[in-house]
């Protein structure tokens, strides 16, 4: 820019601010060492406004009560205004404070409300006459941020010049005074001053020209602040007719203790609206207090639609074995609202006796009550009821036995797990198939003894024979993600049971059916490899890339593992092996292409000794080579082993020569030249001692700015230049 | 437990919903993800979507073409400066989804002014913000959700149950991803000419922010001011969520760790007052999608993504359930709790106080990057132990006339 106007110059430093200031809070270690005395000079000084901004910023961390005065002086300035209070609000110490109260008495209109507020923000006790003197200012921005500053201030002075407001202030002025209030009055109860607060708090809700939500807020404070003597007042809320303080009602009797409060409730529930009945209800339930069931219960039993189901809600919170008989009647209704709302109820109430009864009462049930009681069953897994529920796996009703399976895959235990293997590989009828595999699939899923029931399932999978008689289609999702169409035949049903559980023990059955002689079998198994959760299946998987049977099936187990080495933590060398094995297994481009996306995902020197290794045989010499360099970059010069590996590469070394370097920002740069000379070798990437430039140059030529290495160069005799971000890889392109 | 939806019924939302019983809802600042989120209030039967507020013309007009259509008027009302909505009356809750620029003043705005609030994340520029917000809602007794849409989402709240309630043992760690760790702020553009106001207020996009002159790399640019103080960005674009996520399963949602150390090989570790360490990380996640977390206890331990799919260190951990059968989106959970809880006046999962301290971690964590040292933290005093230019980065001046 040398040579440019002086708009010029400016645009320039402008431009680079955003960057500055980005970087800068990228990185302010480096620039811990900031000269205060320097940064008040530019703020002294007739550098951009933009500059100045930033160093207001910075002022935030190194600033002391020298940077006052010249951050004072940008008060008025309306587009500086509020960087200097950046700082200002931040630096502790009484200078700041009274660099605000002077400015306060010099400045007007939005530059002033800010600095009311920076006021407020510090909580100056000091500038309580001033902020008095400012709720007459004749702007309302003005005198409304006082109001605010002075409830922010707290203290008896600022509640007594706060309550003279309240009826003196304009009507404009009136709601923000209100506001100063209710944060006063929390001052003084935070300071143990309960009368003064409870006082400060009638006052806002007894004066004239005050907005719904000042005296809501007000409300709030009276009832909270006078403890247990603020339970009229709540309960006249709860019975107003006014939304809005109905609602605060609602709110503050779940923030208040005291069976009292509960009491109030109960109370208001009598007299109240259906609407609100069910909202009371809510209130009531919340308070987790027992003496609350009789009338929760009252309101279930006979209320309208509307409360039934609030009463209903919240029973299952609070209920006992005593509201079986309401809940049950009611799940068992046709309105089917209300039957939801009692079967989640059901499904929530605690306690074991609700269990026994549940059970005893399934035994004898028939129609609707008998299919409430079986999804009740299966929804507490109450296990005194699977006798009950196997007999109604035989229903003659599909509906109950699909209803009783899927109880069974909740409640069942070891013991009867023969039943659902068999209902789920054997169904009696063709329809009870898809419930009865569910069903088997919960069960095995949340077994105590995973491997126990793995061995279980194991056992029946060998014994079923090879039938294609009851294999029916379908839709499965790939380790791909893709959705396929496949065969499932019995045995690949127990199969999939023993994928989705996982452990040892599936991992085993899994590996013996992928080399089954079994097509689909096998087909199951190295899908449900290919998903496996655990890196334990990688053996397998890179066995099956040699030995199964199809090369179909191979590609298949080559993608699962890469899957496996790719996506799952592990330690890095042990992920560079895998990738490595993955590599040499690979038999097509496309999967050597996925082997090696795979290595650059995860650059580590592991991985780019695996690379170089991978690159010394002749058809991979090229792709592995070329994503060895390209992790060597990504590494840079973190480790000494780095250009010995690439020296591996068998590359014909090229002639590098370092004309010019030079290290730094703007017109302020150190020549690095022999420092790079140094450490240039046989290849275009340089690897330097350290990633840090500033380490490896011997010093930061311009702290706390990010600086730009530009070279000069020669390869093979052909010359270049490259300009690299501080602390970037040093990769020269090489010349045309 | 894993919530479970207030009955539409109980609410009075079976059939036809009288005019009278419906929510009034005002949108501010809906752009793409705020269309997203006001289309999950659009599909409950119990709301009213009546006026939107944008400084930008074209969105004013597109989200009111798009609500006039929908309910086949022409009654959604425009506004460029969010008080003027807010002085209305006739509107209970307000949508805020401007950049994190304006979320928090905006929602103290709205609270102040009587409003229920949804606000998108992240809620807060700093941890003086944080904590302003929840002492706004706690005054003024209005109903906050933050739009951490994930702790409504079945399998994340299944996740966050397993740990809460000890089925995976004394709680060891808790794992967030940022989605990178990089602090990184706005800055002061040059100026460009300044379009008409009523095309783009840039006065009001600015806000609460430092003032600077237009330009058009500001008002486009991701997330202007996100974090906004000297601390920007970082933990907070993903930490907002699995950040927050941690703090349920810590069972911490009145308190934030009380140490943080700066990042080591990518990795932010903060630790509990119990012992527990947040790892923040963005490396060695499980194939779950993005925002993942991942639980550890003596007993076992759980990761989950947006994939909708959990992974445990044992199957018995779903005691009986599929995990297909408990994930997923949509994000019409959150909204519908929040809707429920402007009925009920309950609080919702992401009330004031849960996104406070969220944000205070996200907020600590952002400050030990960006001074690059150890923190400890005291979350009773809301401040930093012995650091003062830490504490000095708690907060930010906000520019005249803004106030919270």
């Amino acid at each position: 820019m040398r040579g440019g106007n002086d708009k010029d110059r400016e645009m320039h430093k402008l431009g680079c601010v955003t960057l500055l200031l980005t970087l800068w809070a990228a990185a302010p270690a480096q620039a811990a060492e900031e000269n205060e005395g320097r940064l008040i000079a530019i703020l002294r000084s007739d550098a951009p406004r933009a500059e100045k901004a930033i160093t207001c910023k910075r002022l935030v961390l190194y600033g002391t009560k020298e940077a006052v005065p010249a951050l004072a002086a940008l008060l008025p300035d309306a587009e500086l205004t509020s960087w200097a209070r950046i700082a200002l609000e931040a630096i502790p110490g009484p200078e700041a404070d009274a660099a605000l109260r002077e400015a306060a008495g010099k400045v007007a209109g939005l530059p002033l409300v800010g600095i009311v507020n920076s006021i407020g923000v510090r909580r100056d006790a000091a500038a309580v006459d001033t902020l008095a003197g400012l709720l007459a200012n004749d702007d309302v921005e003005v005198a409304s941020a006082a109001a605010a500053a002075l409830g922010a201030i707290g203290g008896a002075p600022a509640a007594a010049v706060l309550t003279r407001a309240l009826a003196g202030a304009p009507v404009a002025v009136r709601p923000a005074v209100g506001e100063g209030c209710v944060l006063c009055a929390e001052r003084l109860l935070a300071a143990g001053m309960r009368d003064a607060a409870v006082k400060l708090y009638d006052a806002v809700r007894n004066s004239a020209d005050m907005p719904k939500q000042r005296l809501v807020d007000a409300t709030r404070g009276a009832i909270l602040a006078r403890q247990a003597a603020g339970v009229p007042l709540l309960a006249a809320q709860l019975a107003a007719a006014d939304k809005a303080l109905f609602a605060l009602g609602l709110t503050v009797a779940r923030e208040m203790p005291g069976a009292d409060v509960t009491k109030a409730l109960a109370a208001a529930l009598e007299r109240a609206t259906p609407e609100r009945q069910a909202l009371l209800l809510m209130a009531l339930a919340d308070r987790d207090d027992p003496s609350t069931l009789p009338a929760i219960l009252q309101a279930a039993a006979s209320g309208s639609k509307p409360v039934k189901l609030a009463a209903m809600g919240v029973l299952g919170r609070v209920g006992s074995a005593a509201c079986l008989p309401l809940l049950l009647d009611a799940a068992a209704q046709a309105d089917a609202d209300v039957a939801q709302a009692a079967k989640a109820a059901l499904e929530d109430l605690s306690g074991k006796d609700v269990d026994a009864e549940l059970a005893a009462r399934l035994d004898a049930a028939g129609g609707p009550m008998r299919a409430v009681l079986i999804e009740l069953a299966g929804k507490r897994r109450i296990a005194a009821a699977v006798p009950a529920l196997i007999k109604a796996a035989d229903d003659a009703e599909a509906g109950v036995r699909a209803a009783a399976l899927t109880a069974l895959g909740a409640a069942i235990g070891p013991a009867d797990l023969a039943f659902l293997i068999g209902r789920a590989t054997a169904p009696r009828h063709a329809e009870d198939g898809e419930p009865a595999e569910r069903a088997l699939l919960a069960a095995c899923i949340r077994m105590p003894d995973g491997e126990a029931c793995a061995a279980q399932l194991a056992d029946a999978l060998w014994d079923l024979p090879v039938s294609t008689k009851s294999t029916v289609l379908k839709r499965r999702r790939e380790s791909a993600g893709n959705w396929v169409w496949v065969p499932v035949s019995p045995r690949s049903t127990l199969l999939e049971v023993l994928g989705a559980m996982g452990g040892a023990k599936a991992l085993a059955t899994m590996v013996e059916a992928a080399k089954d002689d079994d097509a689909e079998l096998q087909d199951t198994a190295i899908r449900m490899l290919g998903q496996w959760l655990t890196t334990d299946a990688a053996p397998a998987l890179l066995d099956l890339t040699r030995t199964a049977s199809s090369p179909q099936n191979q590609a298949r187990a080559l993608q699962g593992y890469l899957r496996l080495a790719r996506d799952f933590p592990q330690p890095e060398p042990q992920r560079a092996e895998m990738c490595a094995a993955a590599l040499r297994a690979a038999k097509r481009p496309e999967e050597r292409k996925l082997a090696l996306d795979a290595m650059a995902k995860h650059p580590s020197i592991a991985m780019l000794r695996a690379l170089v290794e991978a690159a010394k045989t002749p058809e991979l010499k090229d792709e592995a080579g070329a994503a060895a360099l390209a992790m060597a970059q990504k590494i840079g010069g973190d480790s000494a082993d780095v250009p010995a590996l690439l020296a591996q590469l068998g590359r014909a070394p090229m002639k590098i020569e370092i004309l010019k370097a030079e290290y730094g920002a703007g017109a302020t740069v150190k020549d690095v030249t022999a420092t790079l000379a140094r450490y240039a070798g046989g290849f275009p990437l340089i690897l330097l001692p350290s990633p840090n430039y500033n380490t490896s140059f011997g010093g930061d030529p311009v702290p706390g700015v990010v600086k730009q290495l530009k070279i000069a160069y020669r390869i093979d005799g052909k010359q270049g230049e490259v300009t690299l971000r501080e602390n970037a890889p040093v990769l020269l392109p090489v010349p045309e | 437990m894993i919530p479970r939806a207030v009955s539409a019924a109980a609410l009075g939302l079976d059939g036809a919903v009288p005019a009278g019983d419906r929510i009034a809802v005002g949108g501010i600042g809906i752009g793409s993800r705020g269309t997203y989120v006001l289309g999950c209030f659009l599909g409950e039967p119990d709301v009213r979507f009546i006026a939107v507020c944008d400084i930008k013309a074209a969105r004013r007009t597109a989200v009111k073409d798009m609500t006039d259509k929908r309910y086949g008027n022409k009654d959604c009302a425009m506004y460029r400066d969010f008080r003027d909505l807010l002085a209305r009356e006739d509107i209970d809750a307000v949508l805020i989804a401007t950049g994190p620029n304006w979320h928090a003043t905006a929602s103290a705005y709205a609270a102040k002014a009587g409003k229920d609030v949804y606000c998108e994340k992240p809620c807060t520029k700093n941890i003086a913000q944080s904590l302003a917000l929840a002492e706004v809602f706690r005054r003024t007794g209005r109903v906050y959700q933050a739009g951490t849409q994930r702790r409504n989402l079945p399998h994340f709240a299944f996740a966050c149950e397993l740990a809460r309630t000890g089925k995976l043992g004394k709680l060891l760690a808790v794992h967030a991803q940022p989605a990178g760790l990089a602090t990184a702020m706005s800055g002061w553009a040059e100026a460009q000419p300044l379009p008409d106001k009523e095309v783009v207020d840039w006065d009001m996009y600015l806000g609460p922010a430092a003032w600077r002159p237009f330009n058009q790399r500001h008002l486009d640019g991701f997330n202007f001011e996100k974090g906004g103080g000297l601390v920007g960005g970082g933990v907070l674009e993903w930490g907002s969520h699995c950040v927050d996520l941690c703090q349920w399963a810590a069972n911490a949602d009145n308190t934030a760790p009380v140490e943080y150390n700066p990042p080591v090989n990518g990795r932010v570790i903060a630790r509990y007052a119990d012992g527990v360490k947040l790892v923040i990380r963005d490396d060695g996640w499980l194939p779950l999608g993005s925002c993942p977390v991942r639980f550890e206890g003596e007993a076992g331990w759980v990761e989950a993504g947006d994939n909708g799919k959990l992974v445990l260190s044992s199957p018995e951990l779903l005691a009986g359930r599929k995990v297909a059968e408990i994930g997923g989106y949509p994000a019409t959970f959150h909204v519908r709790d929040f809707l429920n809880c402007v009925k009920s006046r309950r609080q919702p999962l992401t009330n004031a106080e849960a996104a406070c301290y969220s944000h205070i971690a996200c907020h600590a964590a952002n400050i030990a990057i960006f001074l690059n040292r150890k923190l400890a933290y005291d979350p009773a005093k809301n401040e930093f132990i012995g650091d003062e230019q830490a504490n000095r980065l708690r907060s930010e001046a906000m520019r005249e006339p803004w106030r919270i």
